[in-house]
């Protein structure tokens, strides 16, 4: 018997979550690999039939909670979409400035937290310092620092603060010759390149054929972005590069969120200007009252069943930090969708580890799982 | 693509200065500079909403970011102001998660007792929606965030205790919502209303009078109808939409409309 099954996880530092990755082993080789996931199962897709258009947003921030606005936005949309409603311009530009930020944030946090699984303390501080700077933003305008609840169907809660495009500019300026430090902290560091170097790798055609997206599909060469392919928001609007690396491998996912971030901070100083000139309302007008807050729930399902409400499906599709989200909402009539379903990118890149752990060896396993970017909260929700 | 340092070259280029004497150097900066000014808040004992630290905490290089500010709108413990609630019952229909129960306070005649929100802050997710729905703005988030308790119980704010955070004066959220500019009203479908005086009896804010209407002539061999020729008559601008008159009805003669 020199083969055998071992669990890593559901606690195990290497998981980032609840979740179970079980290894066939042959002494360090790594012969298959089963993840097993539901541990974080809340049944959100299932609440959310419960609750009004509105209040689902609050779920949402729960559904991942490193990238928490970005699933509002894009829950928010199909919502939209659903109930034939149009946000205003202003809201649409906040949105895609929040999505941004927070695609700042989840990457950084992803840098702090991959590199420490590779056992390098200094960069995690690094990065929870910066991230921290992106939290105060957000907390600056939405009020909540990890669970905003910021956005409404129609729109969002509020207009941004007098100032704040002046320190979110303070935060980019601090922000950008600190990509030169994580670079060097890592990409300069003799160790991290022979221990993330060929590791991990899966090429543009598995990726797409696996359904894996993201910054693992765009490491593989795949220009595939659906910012770009496929503008929603605003994001026709402002110039980008689609950022895209060769190796296919560790290294190659690290390079494309660090230009992923350099390329974050270009979109934000282009959304800040235009923020800046132009004022506008935030929330649509017309938005009926059975959105939930901010109106009072009528309480009569039966009444509104009666009138006749438009009914439509919504859907939407975004680049969320960790890959393509997508969000399906159907309005059969009445104050709660009458379903909710969401596509995690998380939950593809985590199924197809089979793919790019097989003939590793067992302590590769935290690199290249790192490298993911695992958010279980939405592997689940 | 991201510029790609090579160690080797760096080790050649700046010899042992690079690599020894300016990590050295650095090292020795920050632990003067941190004698001088530690960065450490010692937590309990010192808050970042302290006014000293109020955008005086840096980063490491000495910029100030503004970072460290517990900003006014944070959604923390909730202020009640009792004496202003109008028993509308609209923060607890918008909770999502069920947590706000509407409790008998003093302070109410005993036909209409004055109910006050309270909060069980074990079941709040600090979404705000119950702030943004109060038409009075009694009902506030205040940014006190510390909430540790060793009893489960102590997790419930009787409206009591969020009257006392009233009357701390934590800053409050300033960004309140106004209200939409042609908001749905209450209509009558007056050949349903049998006049029994529920909905002007309920209303929070009185703005329902009964009023007399004049009888309707029955038609030839037709007898005349029994009910109260009384009807509502809804005053809108001190309407705040909360819905009691609708949920109390009950001939389901109310409902949301747009005047026409």
């Amino acid at each position: 018997m020199s083969e055998m099954w071992i669990n890593m996880g559901p606690q195990h530092p290497m998981t980032h979550g609840l979740w179970n990755l079980r290894v066939r082993i042959d002494g360090e080789r790594i012969l298959d690999v089963d993840p097993e996931m539901g541990y974080l199962h809340r049944g959100i897709e299932k609440i959310s039939e419960d609750r009004h258009y509105n209040e689902v947003i609050t779920l949402m921030d729960r559904t991942c909670y490193v990238a928490g606005i970005a699933w509002e936005h894009l829950y928010v949309q199909a919502a939209e979409k659903a109930l034939g409603i149009a946000p205003t311009e202003r809201s649409d530009w906040i949105r895609m400035m929040s999505e941004e930020f927070q695609r700042l944030a989840s990457h950084i946090m992803w840098y702090a937290a991959f590199v420490q699984d590779l056992g390098l303390m200094s960069p995690f501080l690094y990065g929870m310092r910066d991230r921290d700077l992106i939290l105060d933003l957000f907390q600056s305008y939405t009020g909540g620092r990890l669970t905003y609840e910021y956005m409404r169907v129609g729109g969002v809660r509020n207009d941004v603060p007098e100032g704040f495009t002046h320190r979110a500019r303070e935060v980019l300026d601090w922000l950008e010759p600190r990509f030169v430090e994580y670079d060097r902290l890592c990409m300069g560091s003799d160790i991290f390149r022979r221990r993330c170097d060929d590791l991990g790798v899966l090429k543009a055609n598995d990726c797409v054929r696996l359904g894996v997206t993201g910054p693992m599909l765009r490491s593989a060469g795949s220009k595939r972005d659906l910012r770009k392919d496929r503008p929603y928001s605003r994001y026709s609007q402002v110039e980008f590069d689609v950022a895209t690396a060769d190796s296919a491998d560790v290294t190659g996912r690290y390079l494309v969120r660090m230009e992923e971030m350099r390329q974050s901070v270009r979109i934000l100083r282009q959304v800040l200007d235009w923020l800046d000139s132009h004022p506008g309302p935030v929330l649509a007008d017309h938005l009926p009252r059975w959105l939930g807050a901010p109106y009072a729930p009528i309480g009569r399902e039966a009444y509104l069943l009666k009138r006749n409400y438009p009914k439509g499906v919504g859907l939407s599709a975004i680049e969320e930090p960790h890959g393509e989200a997508c969000a399906y909402v159907v309005n059969e009539g009445g104050e709660h969708p009458y379903r909710v379903k969401f596509r995690s990118p998380v939950f593809a890149n985590l199924s197809a580890a089979h793919h790019y752990l097989v003939g590793y060896h067992v302590a590769d396993i935290p690199p290249i799982m790192g490298s993911v970017d695992v958010c279980v909260g939405e592997v689940d929700r | 693509m991201a510029a790609e340092v090579d160690t080797k070259k760096r080790a050649q280029g700046e010899g042992d200065q690079g690599l020894i004497v300016k990590p050295m150097y650095t090292a020795a900066r920050q632990f003067m500079k941190s004698l001088v000014r530690p960065s450490t808040i010692v937590y309990p004992f010192e808050r970042l909403e302290d006014p000293k630290f109020r955008g005086e905490v840096r980063v490491a290089s000495g910029k100030p970011i503004g970072v460290g500010e517990v900003w006014d709108n944070y959604r923390g413990v909730h202020a009640l102001n009792i004496n202003t609630c109008i028993s509308c019952n609209l923060c607890a229909f918008s909770c999502p998660d069920l947590c706000i129960d509407m409790v008998t306070v003093p302070g109410g005649d005993p036909k209409h007792p004055k109910k006050c929100p309270e909060i069980d802050y074990g079941k709040c997710s600090y979404c705000g929606f119950c702030s943004d729905a109060c038409p009075e703005g009694c009902l506030t988030m205040t940014t006190r965030y510390e909430l540790s308790v060793t009893k489960r119980s102590d997790m419930v704010y009787s409206p009591q205790k969020m009257f006392d955070q009233f009357q701390r004066k934590l800053p409050m959220n300033p960004i309140r919502l106004a209200r939409p500019a042609n908001e749905d009203a209450i209509l009558l479908d007056a050949p349903l209303c049998i006049g029994c005086n529920a909905c002007s009896r309920d209303c929070p804010t009185n703005c329902i009078t009964m009023l007399d209407i004049p009888k309707g002539t029955p038609k030839p061999g037709e007898k005349p109808a029994k009910r109260i020729w009384k009807e509502p008559v809804i005053n809108d601008s001190d309407c705040v939409r909360c819905g009691t008159c609708i949920s109390v009805c009950p001939k389901e003669c109310l409902f949301w409309g747009t005047h026409t």
